[in-house]
C-alpha cells in the first residue's frame, strides 16, 4: 500500500477544499457589502493567499528550488503590494 | 525536462526537489511574461481607480457576483481535475488521466459559458467599453481572460485527444504537465481579479 492510499486525503483535495472555502468568504464579504481598508486588506490577503496556494499545490512549485520556486510569490507580493498601496491611498482621496 | 533525473517521494509520484519547474521551461517563461501584462492591468485598474473611487464603487455594484462566485469555483474546479489528470499519467493511469483533462476542459467550457451569459447581458444594457473608465477596465481585462480561457480549453481537448491516443505515458509526459501549468495561470489570475474587480471597494 502506497503512502498515498494511506492518507485519508489527498493534498491537491485538501488545497482544492482550502481554495473553495476561501472563495466562498470572499464572495459573502461582497454579498454583505462589507466595507473599509480592514475589509479591502482581508480580502486581497484572502487572494494572495489562494494564489500562493495555487503555485505552491497545484503547479507543484513547492518541489522546485531556486529562482522559479519564488517567482509566483514574488509575483504576488508585488502585485499585492502595489494594489494595497492604490486603495490605501484612494481611501484618503474619498 | 529531465523528469527521469528527479528523486521520487513514494507513493506521491511527486519529485523532493528539483531546479525547474514541471514541463517544458519555454511555458514557464511564457507564463512569466503573461504574468507581467496581468500585472500591468491590475496596478493600472487600481491606480485608476484612485482618480475615479465614485465611479468605480457605482459600476462595480452592477456585476453579477454570483456568477464571478462561479465563475471561480468552476476554474478552481477545473485546476484541480488538471492536477488529478497530470498526477495520474505520473502514476501511469492513461485512462484516468484522458478522464481528468476531460473533466476539467467541461469546467472550462462552464467558465466560458458564464461569463459569455455576463457580456450578454451587458452587452444588452448597452454597456460597452466606452461607456465609462470602469466598464473598460472591466471588459478589456476579463475579455483578455476569457481569451486565455479559451486558449486553455484549446489545450486541454489537444492534450485529452493525445493522451487518448497513447501519446504520453508514466515517463514522458512534459507536455501534459506545460498544458497544466498554463491552465492553473488562468486560474491564478482569476484569483486576483475576481476580488480586485468584483468585490474590494
Amino acid at each position: 500500500m502506497t503512502a498515498d492510499t494511506q492518507r485519508w486525503i489527498r493534498p491537491c483535495t485538501l488545497v482544492y477544499l482550502v481554495l473553495v472555502g476561501l472563495t466562498l468568504v470572499t464572495w459573502v464579504a461582497g454579498r454583505l457589502g462589507l466595507q473599509g481598508m480592514g475589509v479591502t486588506f482581508f480580502v486581497l490577503g484572502l487572494a494572495l493567499l489562494k494564489g500562493q496556494l495555487i503555485g505552491d499545490g497545484f503547479m507543484g512549485l513547492r518541489h522546485v528550488r531556486g529562482f522559479w520556486r519564488w517567482a509566483i510569490l514574488t509575483w504576488l507580493v508585488g502585485v499585492g503590494a502595489l494594489v494595497g498601496v492604490a486603495f490605501f491611498l484612494s481611501s484618503g482621496l474619498h | 525536462m529531465l523528469v527521469g533525473e528527479r528523486s521520487m517521494t513514494r507513493g506521491s509520484n511527486l519529485p523532493d526537489t528539483t531546479r525547474y519547474p514541471p514541463g517544458d521551461l519555454a511555458v514557464w517563461i511564457f507564463i512569466l511574461a503573461e504574468l507581467a501584462v496581468f500585472a500591468i492591468f491590475f496596478v493600472a485598474y487600481a491606480f485608476t481607480r484612485m482618480q475615479h473611487v465614485v465611479l468605480f464603487d457605482q459600476y462595480q455594484a452592477t456585476l453579477d457576483r454570483n456568477a464571478a462566485l462561479l465563475n471561480t469555483l468552476a476554474l478552481i474546479t477545473a485546476s484541480y481535475f488538471v492536477v488529478r489528470a497530470v498526477a495520474a499519467i505520473r502514476e501511469g493511469r492513461v485512462e484516468g488521466c484522458r478522464r481528468w483533462l476531460w473533466a476539467a476542459t467541461g469546467m472550462g467550457l462552464l467558465f466560458l459559458l458564464i461569463k459569455s451569459t455576463e457580456y450578454a447581458h451587458h452587452l444588452g444594457e448597452g454597456v460597452r467599453l466606452s461607456s465609462n473608465t470602469f466598464y473598460m477596465f472591466y471588459l478589456s481585462l476579463t475579455f483578455f481572460h476569457f481569451m486565455h480561457v479559451i486558449l486553455g480549453v484549446i489545450v486541454l481537448l489537444v492534450l485529452a485527444a493525445r493522451v487518448g491516443r497513447g501519446c504520453y505515458d508514466a515517463r514522458d509526459h512534459a507536455d501534459v504537465e506545460s498544458g497544466a501549468s498554463y491552465w492553473h495561470m488562468v486560474d491564478l489570475v482569476w484569483l486576483i481579479l475576481f476580488p480586485l474587480v468584483y468585490v474590494m471597494h
